[in-house]
């Protein structure tokens, strides 16, 4: 085998093993390393889950327990999630939809959670953290910026 | 030795001009084991590869890679460097003030290359944001044997975090055509793969494909024009990387005075793209052959 040619193959594979070496969406999501841009899986790991961070579960608050009325009147309890956030009204701000399917930026669920200056009341999850990691947001982001199905 | 005698090549002694970064002083030592090597074969020294090109004096027209053939174990070395000041930041006295930028912070760049055989050279590029590109050029065709275009095909592969994450492979041509002595013209289509940092899941495009265009047209016997246009398609953040610039070659040497509206000097940071359309930076790029 010619050195060029040997040279060529090298080359090809390097490119090859690099290309196979995308970041693995586990790194990102920190301590929730199975959280995927789907709503079972933003379900079962952010609503339902209090994390290994010790971020709070959603439906601490946001769900009907005993009697009480679940928070902000938005039940993430699973099979009733999907309902009370995409295409509904915000009570804090009314006219500002919880999730607008495919726009991330204008979804009102995405500002709490990073806590924006124009949110009424205070960052989610409710006191003073931990707060869901830039990578939690950015799967929930990825999630409503595909068209925030019911999956 | 300070990088004032590695530039100029100056006796040893001479006296400390300005700090030397360690990754500065690597770089001149991996330049000085090169020069150290043993002399080359005679049969070499007629080796056509070591002669002056006129229209092509270097590797690099600014950012993307010439047809220029490295001679068989010979090398070369490159510094670049991008100030962060926006040169449209406040009035000119601001810029003054700032020194066109050069008060700023840079991000810097250190390139070393060498020819591992005939038409062949592999290399490596650390930018300061942690960057490491390895890349490899091979040359298919030469203008000087076929009259029309000279031809290479090249392949980068760059890791961000010093070569530990986020890994970007690329793959291209290079077409050149030299126009006499005047300078050349370049075309280089190129597939940039994960140029998107973020996790496949996360993403609508995680590969680039651009066409980098370039010119260096010598305006006077040693001086040149240079300027780089480079659409792109698929993950294209930021806007298409573009810059232009003034270069002197003096020996070995090639002093590049440049403006960008971005900081990449490695593939996948061009793909990247630049920071806003309205922001250009000043730069500068210092490169020195080995033959």
């Amino acid at each position: 085998m010619s050195i060029r040619v040997l040279y060529g193959l090298v080359v090809v594979a390097l490119t090859v093993a690099a290309a196979a070496c995308d970041e693995s969406l586990s790194d990102l999501t920190g301590p929730t390393p199975n959280l995927e841009p789907t709503l079972s899986s933003i379900q079962h790991e952010i609503f339902d889950t209090t994390d290994s961070s010790g971020r709070l579960a959603c439906v601490t608050c946001h769900a009907p327990i005993g009697g009480r009325a679940a928070a902000a009147g938005m039940n993430l309890t699973a099979g009733n999630s999907y309902a009370a956030l995409v295409g509904v009204s915000s009570i804090e701000r009314p006219g500002v939809l919880r999730v607008v399917a495919g726009d991330p930026e204008n979804s009102y669920l995405i500002h709490k959670l990073e806590g924006r200056p124009s949110i009424v009341g205070v960052r989610m999850p409710r006191g003073t953290g931990p707060f869901l990691t830039d990578g939690q947001i950015l799967v929930i982001k990825r999630w409503i910026e595909t068209g925030a199905r019911n999956d | 030795m300070t990088v004032s005698t590695f530039f100029t090549g100056a006796p040893r002694r001479r006296v400390l001009v300005f700090p030397v970064t360690f990754s500065v002083a690597v770089a001149a030592v991996v330049a000085v084991v090169a020069l150290l090597m043993p002399a080359p074969a005679l049969a070499q020294e007629d080796d056509p590869d070591r002669d002056l090109r006129l229209a092509q004096p270097d590797f690099t027209v600014i950012t993307l890679p010439t047809t220029l053939r490295l001679p068989k174990f010979r090398s070369a070395f490159r510094v670049t460097h991008r100030f962060g000041r926006p040169l449209g930041a406040g009035d000119f006295g601001d810029l003054l003030e700032d020194f066109f930028g050069l008060d700023s912070g840079a991000q810097i760049g250190l390139e070393y290359r060498f020819g591992i055989f005939r038409g062949a050279q592999i290399g490596i590029h650390r930018t300061s944001d942690k960057t490491i590109e390895f890349f490899s050029q091979y040359s298919v065709l030469q203008q000087k044997d076929n009259g029309v275009i000279g031809l290479d095909a090249v392949a980068t592969i760059e890791g961000t975090n010093n070569f530990k994450d986020s890994y970007t492979p690329s793959l291209g041509i290079v077409v050149s055509r030299e126009l006499g002595e005047v300078g050349a013209i370049y075309v280089n289509p190129r597939w940039v793969n994960n140029s998107n940092p973020l996790p496949s899941e996360l993403t609508d495009d995680n590969d680039t494909f651009f066409l980098g265009l370039g010119a260096r047209i010598r305006i006077r016997p040693t001086v040149y024009v240079v300027g780089e246009f480079i659409p792109r398609v698929g993950y294209e953040p930021g806007v298409n990387h573009g810059t232009f610039g003034i270069e002197k070659r003096a020996g070995g040497h090639t002093f590049q005075l440049n403006f960008s509206n971005g900081f990449g000097t490695t593939m996948g940071q061009v793909a990247r793209g630049g920071t806003a359309s309205d922001d250009w930076y000043l730069g500068f790029s210092i490169s020195r052959k080995f033959f």
